[in-house]
């Protein structure tokens, strides 16, 4: 075996040693750990959620154009349609019927007094084309070519609905937006509590073998071997809790999953299946963090025994 | 690494050779340890007045005085564990303020240390604490396993190697400490106050001990507020009081 491997096992050694010794300790660590990491894999899902039914929110501002007077014939429509349906940007053009309108109607989250009158005998909903659009920010474009195709003067003022959308669409854009800014505020403000209990904690561990340092450094230990567990024994708080914090995630998410409606209504995905899409990203940022904190804490709590 | 642990090797074979100590000690050549004009001065207590000492290679020195007057200080210093606030300490020549950090665990192991307390951990065995010594310096296994038996049976601590601290007596734990100090064949032994948790007997089987290793040829350092030690060891003898040396005897005794 080569001299520096025997050095670096050896230090392995020391720090899973020193763990398991002061297991009790270590245990506390570690959940202290799991819990910061927990605090900042909920804010990065939640961050994800938000951005990911924004984007979703926004790529569904389409043009809307109703046809308030009954009259027109459905074959004009659908003609119209088709035309507008040639012109650049225009991903697919939509007819809604007064039937479908009346089904949309019945589904949508009102008064029940307020959708009851309207039945197939007295359907006053107008018919619409829905226009979806490539580009979201791209409308303006959109609207001029659908007044390019509608050669027969077929469609109304103000019956073409997008400013009223867009609007609409932003302001739930900033709203996300703004929980997405408390959720980081307080994901960094009970973070940071996380950290100092991880930072005390781990305190607590190294001077409980302040002894065992007083030794090493009498015997003259090198200085990669007084710290070096205490990096081992970082990098295993990081580990540990990545691994419980992910056990932990992935069982509530799939439990909650039936629950949360949000990721399913906006991004036709369970939320359970929404955590594991995202879950090698949330390993990958826990471990991050989670090793560079262990780390950090341990060396820089371990340093005043190294002083003199 | 090998060639210290040889030459440590030879050194604890050379133990029933004739005495080292017997030959004259050179007081013309440069001393190994040289306390110049050292003060010490903690947070409110000045604990060293400018001391001026120096020791030889091979010498066998008490350094006396009542508790509280600076002997743990002045071995502090010596062990770099503090930093004298005026004056210097040389040793082997060298200024230990210019030491680069890098040096000082070097320097460690060239120096041996032992305590009231043995300072063992007790979750390890007799061996262990001994090879713990030199794990975390980097030896081998194997050099490891070759030296901490040798330097178990120096201290007749052989047949003891799979006990644990507290299954010894006091003199035994100081023996398991000092063949610890003794694992990188340092120059400098130093004693502080090794006897002052042990009954009379273990205190003797200490001393002997320490006086077979100062035969070897190991420079020792020996502070304790013990007379009947001091006065049966009839070595030179360094008197300490708040602070400052007072007397210092060759062949002396333990007078205040
Ligand atoms: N870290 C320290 N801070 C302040 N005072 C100290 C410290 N260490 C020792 N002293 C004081 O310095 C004096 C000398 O102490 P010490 O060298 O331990 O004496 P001895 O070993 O001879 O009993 C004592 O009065 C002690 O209280
Ligand atoms: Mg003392």
């Amino acid at each position: 075996m080569s001299y520096k491997l025997e050095t670096v096992l050896r230090i392995v050694k020391l720090g899973l040693n020193n763990f398991w010794r002061n297991r009790w300790l270590t245990l506390g660590a570690t959940l202290l750990m799991t819990l910061t990491l927990t605090m900042i894999s909920v804010f990065l899902l939640f961050s994800f959620i938000v951005r990911d039914t924004a984007e979703a929110i926004r790529s569904k501002i389409d043009v809307t154009i109703y046809f308030t007077d009954d009259a027109v014939a459905d074959e004009k429509i659908m003609a119209l349609a088709d035309r507008i349906k040639s012109q650049p940007n225009i991903q697919e053009v939509i007819f809604v019927n007064k039937k479908q309108a009346l089904e949309i109607w019945q589904r949508l989250p009102i008064n029940e007094d307020v959708k009851k009158p309207v039945s197939d005998s007295y359907n006053p909903l107008p018919r619409s084309l829905q226009v979806d659009t490539t580009d979201p920010d791209e409308i303006q474009g959109v609207v001029s070519s659908i007044e390019i195709a509608d050669t027969e003067k077929l469609i109304c003022n103000e019956c073409v609905s997008y400013v009223k959308n867009k609007d609409a669409v932003n302001k739930l854009v900033s709203i996300t937006r703004l929980v997405q800014r408390v959720g980081l505020f307080l994901s960094i403000f009970f973070g940071i509590i996380a950290i100092f209990n991880v930072l005390n904690i781990i305190r607590i561990t190294i001077s409980a073998r302040s002894d065992e340092i007083e030794i090493m450094r009498y015997v003259g230990a090198s200085n990669a071997f007084v710290r070096g567990p205490f990096v081992v024994e970082g990098v295993l708080y990081g580990v540990l809790g990545t691994i419980i914090t992910t056990l932990f995630i992935v069982l509530v998410s799939q439990i909650a999953s039936g629950y949360i409606s949000i990721t399913a209504d906006v991004l036709n995905l369970s939320f359970g299946a929404y955590v594991l899409h995202y879950i090698w990203q949330i390993i990958g940022f826990q471990l991050l963090i989670g090793v560079i904190l262990g780390v950090v804490v341990s060396v820089i709590s371990m340093r005043r025994y190294l002083r003199a | 690494m090998t060639t210290d642990i040889q030459k440590a090797d030879q050194e604890i074979l050379r133990i029933g050779a004739p005495a080292k100590s017997e030959r004259k000690i050179n007081t013309s050549s440069k001393p190994l340890i040289e306390f110049k004009k050292v003060t010490m001065q903690y947070p409110g207590r000045l604990a060293v007045r400018e001391v001026d000492l120096e020791i030889r290679e091979g010498e066998f020195v008490c350094l006396v005085g009542q508790s509280g007057v600076g002997k743990t200080t002045l071995i502090k210093l010596l062990t770099i564990q503090e930093t004298p606030t005026t004056g210097e300490v040389y040793v082997a020549g060298r200024n230990l303020a210019d030491l680069r950090s890098k040096e000082v665990p070097l320097y460690r192991r060239k120096i041996g240390v032992v305590f009231q307390d043995f300072k063992l951990l007790p979750q390890k065995t007799v061996w262990e604490n001994v090879a713990f010594a030199m794990e975390v310096c980097g030896f081998s296994n194997a050099e490891i396993a070759k030296r901490t038996e040798k330097v178990l049976d120096l201290v007749n601590l052989g047949r003891r190697a799979k006990n644990y601290p507290h299954e010894l007596s006091g003199g035994e734990r100081q023996r398991v400490a000092i063949a610890r100090a003794l694992v990188h064949s340092p120059k400098i032994l130093i004693a502080d106050e090794p006897t002052g948790n042990l009954d009379p007997v273990n205190t003797w089987e200490i001393i002997e001990l320490l006086y077979r290793i100062h035969q070897k040829g190991t420079t020792i350092i020996l502070a304790t507020h013990n007379r009947q030690v001091v006065d049966r060891i009839q070595k030179r003898v360094v008197l300490m009081k708040s602070g400052k040396i007072v007397s210092d005897q060759h062949g002396g005794k333990y007078v205040i």
